[in-house]
């Protein structure tokens, strides 16, 4: 008896421990007292932290049934994979912020978002926003509205306009030939300084892509579709011209992509992509870095024939996506946040003068409650005009591994010189289309 | 009674392991078993049963076919520069004449360091504006792409783990190098072996248990290399440095492809028992010729 007994109390302590190990909660996040508490991950950028956590403390004055924890989303190792580790354990917050279109592809295929266009009153968020036009290309494929895009970053082009001067460029170079004249005057003048030295474009990782490739791709296809359902719709024409663009480059000698340290800053290259977010690092950084006095922004070049001016990009976009396993209770206090936030346009502008990233709306170039932002940071501007060029990711859940095989088997050899143009192009396509199938 | 208490102490005391290893080894290797039979994306509240689907879709893709070489390219690599950086370094120590502890922590504390501060110092220490590699650019003339050279990233990678591992294996050679009684070498000194045939003759053969060790640890560890690639390299140059770990970390958590990702664990597994298996055997050979087994 006293065997059995001994045995009893060992397997319970055994399963009393393993089963707090693994404990969920499945609570409603609402207390007692009435007041449901939403856990919101903000992206992993101080100033975008700071905004969420001053826009909470302002809501649960009003609101002081609700209760918003804001937190940065881990990146360990990335913070798409701690919001699917997140998940997977079960402790997956209300909502995060930062979600780019391809990510969000992935979750809605595992059924772990809410299709937001189903809750009640997102429909006035989008009108109230200004945002209709803006958030049409976010449409899933089964039709559904799974992100709320918050910034739209139209990537641009910079260029180092001093050095290029040395060098006797005196107009920033806006077609293929244009930008290989550039480079051989770069090369003659100074021998030990690059056109484009980024170590990630040998790097096959796939999010890299949009930075590179795709922002040529979209400017020589003029936003021509890569990836339309689970087909590979992507133009060839245009895409051998951007990896011959690249492959020129390389033969000029004005490519790099050892490991090298904020080379654009530095002068070891002249021309890299260039994210608004960028301008209040080298405030504090680079101040000698100044608009149109060393440096410019332009939309990507061009193959010869094409409109420079009027190039398309890629859009570096991000919003909020709401879980679906948060409770009833929950969702419905996120969006009521979220309403109220997007109801003032002022939480915008504040979005906006803190951040430098321009709003995800339609009217982020026109509305004059914007004007003291340009204001202030006149490069700005040229992002905001260039949000009808721009291009979003694409939103197959399957991006990741797409993306890469455009790396691995096309970009990242061209720009090691280890295969030409056009087979690059041959065996990405062929790589793309085993994997669509 | 006093045999059935023994026994009961025995497994008191062996009850932490067992159950540490039960819930973190076995049973994830049971789930890992399933999953790899599954479509699981790792997030999704379902799935499927995909009967090999996985494992034969695995046996034809780069990434593991990679995986599958690279480890041995690293081992070719890592385990002679490690195994002769460790012998040195034990032989060096054995012969001081004082602080030879000192000196032993010293060559050790590399393996307590964090990999990923390491690869961060290297990666440094490589970027093409370094002073090291500005000195053999514009001295030198060599203008080398460490990490974007195939053999040379794998060769980075090696480097860092042999920096990493030599410390501990060497304290190991150490214990075995003292362990050798003296009189041996005395009586050959006696029978004319000269100075150059110590080493050789005597001091390895005798060092068979330790090097035994360190061999199948080291060979070991190349089946386990993630940090420094994910650090330095991704798995690239075109997939140059692509190992079985980085492979099933891409897939799981980047394609979230859980289900594919296990199977490629278990092939791993499969592939790190037979390979080890045989290694042992081969080094047993050795042992035999020296009488050892």
């Amino acid at each position: 008896m006293k065997k059995k007994l001994a045995v009893l109390i060992s397997l319970t302590l055994v399963f009393t421990i393993l089963a707090g190990c693994g404990s969920k909660s499945n609570n409603s996040g609402t207390s007692a007292d009435g007041v449901t508490t939403i856990e919101f991950w903000a992206a992993p950028n101080p100033t975008q932290q700071a905004y969420w956590q001053k826009i909470a403390k302002e809501y649960e004055t009003v609101n002081p049934k609700v209760k918003i924890n804001v937190s940065a989303i881990k990146e360990s190792p990335t913070s798409e994979a701690s919001i699917q580790a997140a998940i997977a354990g079960g402790s997956a917050p209300t909502m995060t912020e930062n979600i780019s279109r391809g990510f969000a592809a992935q979750l809605a295929n595992s059924k772990a978002l809410v299709p937001l266009d189903t809750i009640a009153g997102f429909n006035d968020i989008v009108t109230k926003r200004n945002m209709t036009k803006t958030i049409e290309p976010w449409e899933f494929a089964d039709g559904h509205q799974y992100v709320l895009p918050i910034y739209s970053n139209a990537m641009l082009f910079g260029w180092r306009t001093d050095i290029l001067k040395e060098a006797g460029v005196n107009e920033v170079p806006r077609t293929y030939s244009e930008v290989i004249e550039a480079t051989k005057k770069l090369k003659a003048k100074y021998p030990d300084k690059y056109l484009w030295a980024k170590p990630d474009l040998a790097d096959p990782t796939s999010w890299k892509r949009w930075f590179d490739f795709f922002m040529l791709y979209n400017a020589a296809s003029d936003g021509n579709k890569f990836i339309e359902g689970s087909n590979f719709v992507g133009d060839e024409k245009a895409g051998v011209d951007v990896l011959s663009f690249v492959d020129n480059l390389r033969k000029e000698k004005g490519l790099l992509s050892q490991n090298v340290t904020e080379p654009f800053e530095n002068g070891v290259g002249v021309f890299t992509d260039i994210g608004p977010w960028t301008f209040s690092t080298w405030a504090e950084k680079y101040p000698e870095l100044q608009y149109k006095k060393n440096f410019e922004v332009t939309l990507p070049p061009v193959p010869d024939g094409m409109d420079p001016a009027n190039a398309k990009t890629f859009a570096d976009a991000k919003g909020i996506v709401i879980y679906a396993s948060a409770s009833p209770e929950q969702q419905a206090a996120a969006i009521e946040f979220i309403k109220w936030v997007y109801s003032d346009d002022k939480n915008d502008v504040a979005f906006f003068q803190e951040t430098n990233l321009p709003p995800a709306r339609d009217d982020v170039g026109t509305n004059e409650v914007f004007k003291p932002v340009f204001e202030k940071t006149p490069v700005l501007l040229e992002y905001a005009k260039a949000i009808p060029n721009a291009v979003p990711s694409m939103d197959n859940p399957k991006f990741n591994e797409l993306q890469t095989f455009i790396g691995q088997e096309a970009f990242n050899k061209v720009v090691r010189g280890e295969i030409d143009p056009k087979t690059g192009w041959d065996n990405m396509k062929k790589a793309i289309e085993g994997e669509l199938q | 009674m006093i045999e059935k208490n023994n026994n009961r102490l025995g497994w008191l005391f062996a009850s932490p392991y067992l159950i540490f290893s039960t819930v973190f080894f076995l049973g994830p290797l049971i789930w890992s078993l399933y999953l790899s039979f599954t479509n699981w994306d790792l997030i999704s509240p379902t799935y499927d049963f995909v009967g090999f689907k996985n494992f034969t879709k695995a046996l034809g893709t780069p990434g593991v076919r990679s995986a599958f070489w690279v480890t041995y390219k690293f081992m070719i690599v890592f385990v002679p520069i490690v195994t002769a950086m460790s012998l040195f370094v034990a032989v060096i120590v054995k012969g001081l004449p004082k602080l030879k502890t000192v000196f032993l922590i010293g060559f050790f504390l590399p393996y307590l360091s964090s990999g990923v501060v390491a690869s961060l110092i290297v990666k440094g220490f490589l970027s093409h504006t370094s002073p090291v590699q500005t000195f053999l650019r514009e001295r030198l003339g060599l203008d080398i792409d460490w990490l974007g050279g195939s053999f040379s990233a794998l060769f980075v990678v090696a480097m860092i783990m042999a920096w990493k591992f030599t410390g501990y294996y060497a304290l190991i050679l150490t214990s075995g190098l003292e362990s050798i009684d003296q009189e041996v070498y005395e009586a050959a000194a006696i029978d004319g072996v000269k100075d150059s045939q110590r080493f050789w003759k005597i001091t390895l053969p005798l060092l068979y248990p330790a090097i035994y060790t360190t061999l199948i640890l080291s060979f070991g560890a190349t089946f386990g290399i993630f940090t420094e690639v994910y650090q330095l390299t991704g798995g690239g140059p075109n997939y140059a440095t692509n190992t079985w770990q980085m492979e099933i970390y891409s897939q799981a958590f980047k394609n979230l492809q859980a289900g594919y990702a296990s199977a490629i664990a278990i092939m791993a597994a499969v592939a790190t028992f037979i390979s080890i298996f045989v290694i042992r055997k081969i080094l047993e050979m050795w042992g035999k010729r020296n009488g050892w087994v």
